[in-house]
């Protein structure tokens, strides 16, 4: 431990030299405006600056790059609470109590929440990085298909009724993402399924057309359908002593934050979608633990606290596996890695002590990165929150247009601007009948992943089910499953006893 | 960067104002179509590439992103650009595989090769605590204990798990196949001892064995590895097989032949590049030339036996 903390030391006299602070800077900024842009992620916003940094030393380049990513996270909830735009996996929750945030013209307490949570969530990430990084990834290891099946059957279970509002409507909703997420190539066999002969399908329906079709477009087409005089009444405008947090906000916001960087840290080490998981787990303990939880789906600031700081950390503690076992969980991680390669470093057992120097100062250099941002990104809080002072039928018509922009430099596809539209109609009549997005896009997260972890699982064993109750970490998660399923009854009998014994 | 963005406009709104005349080729930059997602081992090669061969060619070369439908979508939209040399696509061994695969608008036939930039053995990967200590010893187990060997790869139909079923058939042998999705994934299950082994190309695992947690048990080259030349090849030991993925450069078919030529000649002084060696060199990729006809050979003969494998994969 003291090693770790001499080794950080000698990372951030590598870090604090002026160009490197420079590139931290540069990549904090690309990365924030990135994020803030709906559709362009951090993959594409790296992968297009990875030539630019030819000419620079690894270290460097590292540094602006791995800038750009977390960045980029930081940036993400702001189109979420917003405009009600997600512009990847992680900031779907932020929408939901997020965009009601804003709507009630506490846009601003919102947006810093954000920042600080990220903040405060991304230090602890580090942390974690230093101290107890390389024992956890091996760790990680233990994850074969069977415990994944298991941790996507918990996942799954638990996280569907994610807003608890109705959970029949839940289930249906994910059921629909299930059979969304079974288009494209049999993951086994590699026939095509369900695509219709169409070339575009095979590739399966793109995450981010779902997200921001039911999300954004949605929300946009429920507004279009209001009277004019309404519309425009409706978004309180912020005054501005309401653009920062209250002292109560914090108050309220310090324990999501907490919790969530620790459930984050967590899920990022386990190798699959980190970020959903976090994020979705993040909300629903909070909401289970709330002892306002009427309040959630209406702008609770707990709502948002917690889930974006279980984003960051997640962000962060996805470097651990990237690092120490050089293999990328997470597709931003995986173009990291190409740039290290690129770079001639080659991630994995033995990088930390053929690369002190990049590793470490790498580390400390994210360390700074989080400060920057955090200063960078308050001062914008009220420009970000007056966007909302644009009148609707200006507003409306750019949303669109960002939407569709963004969506196009995803892949550079025009078939994905139409699913995103045909989405769009989707999530408007999901709307009016009081359907949910979020269990849809857990489901179509999770499914293709769970189906891939059944099928490995019952290749390896040669059919045989017992797989996945013989071996322990499969077996808890089940087991969890299972409580879960029938704590609500549990708890009922309890509180009727409870009651007559009073 | 913003000066690249003003340059390349600025070359545009001359474009604009001048008459297209059919001179010397290039009048303009030459955009190379990878039908993946930026980041992978294909673009990045590509994106090195094309940063030092603008200067042979006199004008610059952009690398463009078209995925979807496991490469389906970039190589149909490849296929019917301006045959007029402007526009290349990585052509990569998936795309002798994907035709027998899914219904397809394309093949090999539709394009012209331009030149072969690389080519990766394939090889398979065991843990170094695995019981077998030699090919023999794991070709034996293999005999006796058909379908038990389990064996990840990077993806149904995918290009390892194609060279992995090509292995099984030449050394007589049946292992038990385990799609992943990607080669990381596929080379964690290996580390976590998931599976028996893995199929894969450089670089996937290569640090691992570098650090002695996993060893190469099967290598599928011609030539022993520069960087283990401890290891012996399949065909060393008696098992008459070589196998590899390759990634070359095509163009739409009906390119004129001196298009090709200027850009192959180009390419070529790219890949000789020094620049271009380090980079190749870094990213741990075996680079292999082939004009262009040899490298259409090269498709012609993967494109037949991918072919008769996924037949037989399918009955």
């Amino acid at each position: 431990m003291f090693e770790s903390l001499q080794h950080l030391m000698t990372g951030f006299g590598i870090a604090t030299t002026i160009h490197n602070l420079l590139y931290c800077l540069t990549g904090a900024i690309v990365g924030t405006l990135i994020g803030v842009l709906p559709g362009i992620g951090p993959i594409a916003g790296i992968a297009l600056l990875i030539p630019a940094t030819f000419g620079l030393n690894p270290t460097s380049a590292i540094i602006m790059l791995a800038g750009i990513y977390y960045g980029a996270m930081y940036g993400g909830s702001t189109t979420s609470i917003l405009l009600n735009v997600p512009g990847e996996t992680a900031s779907v929750i932020t929408c939901i109590d997020g965009y009601q945030m804003a709507q009630k013209g506490r846009a601003g307490p919102a947006l810093a929440t954000c920042a600080i949570g990220s903040f405060i969530a991304g230090t602890i990430g580090i942390f974690g990085l230093v101290f107890i990084a390389p024992p956890l990834a091996e760790a990680a290891l233990a994850f074969g298909p069977p415990e994944y099946f298991s941790l996507m059957v918990f996942g799954f279970i638990v996280l569907s009724n994610v807003t608890g509002i109705s959970l029949i409507k839940s289930l249906m909703m994910a059921v629909v993402g299930l059979i969304i997420g079974t288009i494209g190539l049999d993951p086994v066999t590699g026939d095509a399924r369900f695509t219709f002969g169409s070339i575009y399908l095979l590739g399966g329906i793109e995450f981010v057309a779902v997200a921001i079709g039911l999300f954004g477009i949605g929300e946009v087409l429920i507004n279009v359908e209001k009277p004019a005089d309404l519309l425009e009444q409706r978004v309180l405008i912020p005054r501005l002593r309401e653009l920062y947090p209250t002292l109560r906000d914090l108050k309220r916001s310090i324990g999501p934050i907490l919790r969530g960087a620790g459930i984050g840290f967590g899920v990022g080490l386990v190798p699959g979608p980190a970020p959903v998981i976090a994020t979705y787990s993040s909300y629903m303990i909070e909401r289970k633990i709330s002892k306002n939880p009427e309040e959630f789906g209406k702008g609770a600031i707990e709502g948002v606290a917690g889930p974006e700081s279980a984003n960051n950390s997640a962000c962060q503690s996805a470097f651990i596996p990237l690092f120490v076992l050089g293999i990328p969980f997470a597709p931003p991680t995986a173009i990291l890695l190409g740039a290290l390669l690129i770079h001639g470093v080659s991630p994995g057992p033995l990088m930390i002590s053929q690369h002190p120097e990049l590793f470490w100062g790498v580390i400390a250099s994210m360390y700074i990165g989080n400060f920057i941002l955090l200063i960078l990104n308050l001062p914008f809080v009220p420009l970000f929150a007056n966007i909302l002072r644009t009148p609707k039928k200006i507003l409306l018509p750019l949303i669109i247009l960002f939407c569709i922009t963004g969506m196009f430099t995803v892949n550079n596809s025009v078939f994905d601007i139409w699913m995103m539209l045909l989405f769009g109609g989707v999530g408007f009549l999901m709307r009016k009948w009081a359907y949910e997005g979020a269990p849809l896009l857990l489901a179509l997260v999770l499914g293709p992943k769970l189906e891939v972890a059944f099928r490995q699982s019952l290749m390896i064993s040669h059919g045989d089910f017992g797989v996945f109750v013989n071996r322990p970490i499969s077996m808890a998660f089940l087991l969890a499953t299972a409580i879960f399923l029938i704590f609500p009854a549990i708890r009922l009998m309890f509180k009727k006893s409870k009651k007559g014994g009073i | 960067m913003l000066k690249r963005i003003f340059s390349i406009l600025f070359v545009f709104s001359l474009m604009m104002v001048m008459p297209l005349q059919a001179a010397e080729f290039p009048t303009k930059e030459v955009q190379i179509i990878i039908p993946w997602a930026a980041g992978g081992a294909t673009d990045l090669i590509f994106r090195a590439l094309g940063a030092t061969t603008g200067k042979y060619l006199g004008k610059a070369v952009v690398v463009v992103n078209k995925p979807g439908g496991a490469g389906t979508v970039g190589y149909t939209e490849a296929m019917k650009a301006q045959p007029d040399g402007y526009t290349l696509t990585s052509g990569i061994t998936p795309l002798t595989i994907l035709p027998h695969n899914v219904k397809t608008a394309f093949t090999y036939k539709d394009f012209e090769p331009v030149i072969n930039v690389v080519s990766d053995p394939g090889m398979f990967l065991v843990r170094s605590d695995s019981p077998w200590k030699s090919l023999k010893e794991f070709l034996d187990y293999a005999k006796k204990n058909p379908d038990i060997i389990t064996v990840g790869n990077s993806g149904a139909g995918g290009g390892v798990h194609l060279i992995a079923l090509a292995f099984e058939k030449a050394a007589g042998v049946k292992f038990n196949h385990i799609p992943f999705a990607g080669g990381g994934p596929s080379v964690t299950a290996l580390l976590g001892g998931h599976v028996n082994a893995v199929s894969v190309s450089p670089p996937e695992g290569i640090e691992h064995v570098k650090a002695g947690k996993l060893k190469i048990i099967a290598l599928f080259s011609e030539k022993r590895f520069e960087m283990f030349p401890e290891v012996p090849t399949v065909k060393e030991q008696g098992v008459d097989f070589a196998m590899g993925q390759w990634r070359g450069l095509i163009a739409p078919k009906g390119t004129p032949p001196d298009v090709i030529k200027k850009l192959h000649d180009a390419f070529k002084k790219g890949m000789d590049d020094p620049v271009f060696q380090k980079n190749a060199k870094d990213m741990a990729v075996n680079l292999h030339y082939l004009g262009p006809e040899a490298f259409g050979k090269l498709m012609a003969s993967d494109h037949e036996l991918f072919g008769k494998l996924i037949k037989e994969m399918k009955k």
